[in-house]
């Protein structure tokens, strides 16, 4: 099965020069937790997800600790996101791997095991966002 | 690409009833109705038209604004239907437009609509910024439907100013001042909604001379072609070469849904045009496109076969030359 075939046609995405409050917001609203970023043309620049949010909320040293239970309290965590919120989108978005709508399933579902995505955007021939296919779409079609 | 605007989606849900009471027969009693069956989707013209055309094996992508729960839903659903979605998410909850139809006498349903959410500035212009963008993709634009509160009446003017200037077809499937406003920018195509009342711009279109001569003012302003309904089974297109009439012969109890069936025909009309058939064609397979999904419990009828098979029952004639 190709890409075209088991993608979400959902083109819920930001710009880099979206404010990270209204990404955030968007997640909220629209119940996502990784969205792609497009460029002026709709073509895919990037990705910001939750857990790059919390990452970058969180004080330098939890690398080393790997746990925040330390922390009396949210509110340094708070305080840095409230300094984020109105950084735009592209000081925190990564680069992202994506596949192409006539990208086979096996080779889709390769990326998101390897790489351990939890969802992956497809592009045209031209690079613009046309899909996303998240893990649950290849488990569910499996499993039918 | 085929993109919809529709910026007041909804929630349509249908419910059969075996009989609907009007009136009480003793003051203390409350009326409780059964249905039959009941059914939700996605709706709003915009998103129907997407709908149908998905089915049809159009790339399509529907756009406006999501908020809520319901929003989630509607959402799920145009997925499922294989449209593209991009929309803006709000605050609030998309509206739920409820319908009943009452069994023999579906032709007259009882619909109640609601307003749905207001929509902040900020996501009217983060919306534009999304059109604009799709808009450099899209063959055909339809501007259609309700506009929701906190949106200028003069929102579809601008819409379609837009993309004229980028240079895609412009169709616009509305009512009232939205409507009207937009045919002033001289829309590819217009599908006045009447529903409500039997008025395009200022002018009455209760009878034939009334609808011809509304449809010549839409023209005088740049439309290609502007298709009003004269009656359930009979329409009028008048484009700059002529006039046509659209008569169908079908009885009313024939029909069992008639939510969706205009914004079928309209699906109709670009489905074959993006075929490559003149307009004259596309109008009349539009028009069997909208007998058949008045003709099924669902609210679009969406077999390619059915709906060619309802073109036998479309007579067109010309009535005027230009």
């Amino acid at each position: 099965m190709k890409a075209r075939e088991l993608m979400r046609r959902d083109l819920t995405s930001v710009e880099p020069d979206t404010l990270i409050h209204e990404a955030i917001y968007l997640m909220e609203q629209a119940g996502l937790s990784t969205l792609p970023v497009v460029d002026e043309e709709g073509k895919l620049v990037g990705i910001i997800t939750e857990h790059d949010l919390i990452h970058a909320a969180l004080p330098e040293y939890f690398e080393m600790l790997h746990s925040i239970s330390f922390l009396p309290n949210l509110n340094q965590i708070q305080k840095r996101l409230k300094e984020m919120a109105f950084k735009p989108v592209s000081d925190y978005m990564k680069e992202v791997l994506s596949v192409h709508l006539d990208d086979e399933d096996l080779h889709i579902a390769d990326l998101l095991i390897r790489k351990r995505l939890k969802q992956i955007p497809v592009v045209d021939d031209e690079g613009h966002l046309v899909g996303v296919i998240r893990r649950i779409d290849i488990l569910s079609r499996l499993v039918r | 690409m085929i993109l919809t605007v529709t910026l007041n989606p909804t929630l349509d849900k249908f419910y059969w009833v075996d009989h609907l009471p009007l009136s009480l027969e003793r003051v203390e009693e409350e009326i409780l109705i059964r249905a039959r069956k009941s059914v939700s989707s996605a709706g709003g013209k915009g998103i129907n038209v997407s709908v149908f055309l998905a089915c049809m094996g159009v790339e399509t992508v529907a756009m406006g604004f999501l908020a809520g729960h319901t929003g989630q839903i509607i959402l799920r659903d145009l997925l499922e239907r294989g449209v593209t979605a991009n929309f803006v998410w709000i605050e609030g909850e998309n509206r739920t437009n409820i319908t009943i139809l009452e069994k023999g006498k579906e032709y007259h349903p009882v619909k109640i609509h609601e307003e749905g959410p207001r929509i902040p500035t900020h996501a009217q212009e983060l919306f534009l910024k999304k059109y604009r963008r799709m808009l450099k993709r899209a063959e055909y634009v339809v501007l259609a439907g309700a506009i929701p509160p906190g949106i200028p009446e003069t929102i579809y003017k601008d819409l379609a100013r837009e993309a004229k200037a980028a240079g895609v077809k412009v169709v616009v499937h509305a009512g009232r001042r939205p409507l009207w406003e937009a045919v002033k920018t001289g829309p590819f195509f217009v599908k006045p909604d009447v529903r409500e009342e039997l008025v395009v711009g200022d002018m009455p279109v209760r009878t034939e001379e009334e609808i011809v001569a509304a449809g010549k003012k839409a023209v005088e302003y740049g439309c290609q072609a502007c298709l009003i309904s004269h009656h359930i089974t009979g329409d009028i297109l008048i484009t700059p070469e002529g006039i046509w009439e659209y008569e169908a012969e079908v009885p009313l109890t024939k029909f069992k849904n008639l939510v969706g069936a205009d914004d079928a025909l309209v699906g109709g009309v670009l489905y074959r045009l993006t075929k490559g058939d003149d307009l004259l064609e596309a109008v009349k397979f539009g028009m069997a496109a909208a007998l058949a999904s008045a003709e099924v419990e669902p609210k679009l009828c969406l077999a390619p076969a059915v709906i060619e098979h309802e073109m036998r029952t479309v007579e067109v004639r010309r009535k005027e030359d230009r």
